[in-house]
């Protein structure tokens, strides 16, 4: 922050100090709240979590048992996220081609671009960006599988091993040599994966009303292994969270649409 | 009480970011703090009934509270979210006026109205 010279800096520095120490005020006994945190969930989760779901893991065992309506909204919230990034970002690159205008191009949208004219010339292109990525794609894609699948006994989960999927399919984005060599990195693979994925999330949670437990109900609830509902909406939803993420971040890159 | 102090002071970070600068990217990565901030506050005060992490391998040791932390999953996919959006807007907004700073974009708004 530069020293104010007139009037009118000083007067926004002391508007934004305000701001700043009003909402530190505000918050304040929130933060330093000391009042007992309830237990009884704890309790109850610890109690029955593990028989109800079959699930080691408590807290997918609350996100996709207790609570997997809201798991449902979280999924609808990124499926609109990533059309709308889509939609703004297709404007763009719409408006691009209308006024064709190269010293404005911006650096994220066309510097790493995946179209082969653009990617040899780009400055921060280099082989050692290549051969890394490339080479630590494919583990990183394997590691992401692991936390994905194992998210029922282990820290993980389809949110966060589809955070990790996606790293993978950036870094074999960036790392691919030739353009369209590999289909993971292909926007529109990446789309038809996460728009079935969503489809397949919507059918299984209808598949509890043929077992009498209503939509959202585990269908394998009275058998051995109810655990299997959780490790299927944890595939599941790996596949469509780490396919949208990195659809998102390579139509960033410059490449899809 | 030292890490609820940073926390706010973390948060305010994230505030001051949003409403103190003029840089678009700038105000997004404030947007990041404050979010990450009121995260590690939910786990923080998740985290006050016990030590353990919320995995029943072993029965009987004090768990930490896992609504939290099963909430807080769902704030930082909508925290990704709301990132994705804000940049693509700044993406946007840069195209149009060829700035990333909030006074030129109101400067060139203002010229073309």
């Amino acid at each position: 922050m530069t020293t104010p010279k007139t009037f009118k800096q000083f007067w926004g520095l002391f508007t934004t100090l305000l701001a700043i120490f009003s909402i530190g005020a505000v918050l304040l006994p929130i933060f330093l709240n000391a009042h007992p945190w309830p237990t009884a969930a704890r309790d109850y989760l610890a109690m029955r979590g593990n028989t109800d779901s079959g699930a080691t893991n408590l807290v997918s065992a609350i996100y996709l048992g207790y609570r997997v309506f809201d798991t449902f909204g979280e999924t609808i919230v990124l499926l609109v996220s990533v059309l709308g990034t889509m939609g703004i970002l297709t404007r763009v690159e719409s408006l691009v081609d209308a006024s064709s205008d190269d010293e404005h191009t911006i650096g994220t949208v066309s510097g790493f671009s995946l179209s082969q004219e653009k990617r040899r010339s780009h400055t921060l292109r280099t082989h050692l960006l290549e051969v890394v990525t490339g080479k630590i794609g494919p583990i990183v894609l394997l590691f992401g599988f692991y936390v994905m699948l194992y998210g029922h006994v282990s820290p993980g989960g389809g949110f966060q091993g589809g955070v990790i999927l996606a790293s993978g399919i950036i870094f074999l984005a960036l790392g691919n040599p030739q353009e369209g060599s590999s289909g993971i990195s292909n926007p529109e693979i990446l789309v038809r994966i996460e728009t079935v994925a969503f489809l397949i999330l919507v059918l299984v949670f209808f598949s509890g009303f043929f077992m009498g437990n209503g939509f959202f109900g585990n269908p394998l609830e009275s058998t051995q292994v109810p655990v299997g509902y959780i490790v299927l909406l944890n595939a599941i939803i790996g596949l469509k969270v780490g396919t949208s993420i990195g659809f998102m971040c390579i139509a960033m890159m410059g490449g899809g649409y | 009480m030292v890490e609820r102090i940073l926390l706010l002071l973390l948060f305010m970070v994230g505030f001051w970011g949003i409403v103190g600068k003029k840089h678009i990217i700038k105000k997004i990565f404030g947007l990041n703090i404050l979010n990450n901030a009121a995260v590690i506050l939910f786990i923080v005060e998740g985290s006050r009934i016990g030590t353990n992490a919320p995995i029943m391998e072993q029965t009987g040791s004090s768990i930490v509270d896992p609504v939290p932390q099963a909430l807080m999953l769902t704030a930082i996919v909508i925290g990704v979210c709301i990132t994705a959006l804000s940049l693509a807007l700044a993406v946007h907004l840069y195209k149009i006026s060829g700035s990333f700073d909030i006074d030129t974009i109101r400067l060139k708004v203002q010229d073309e109205a």
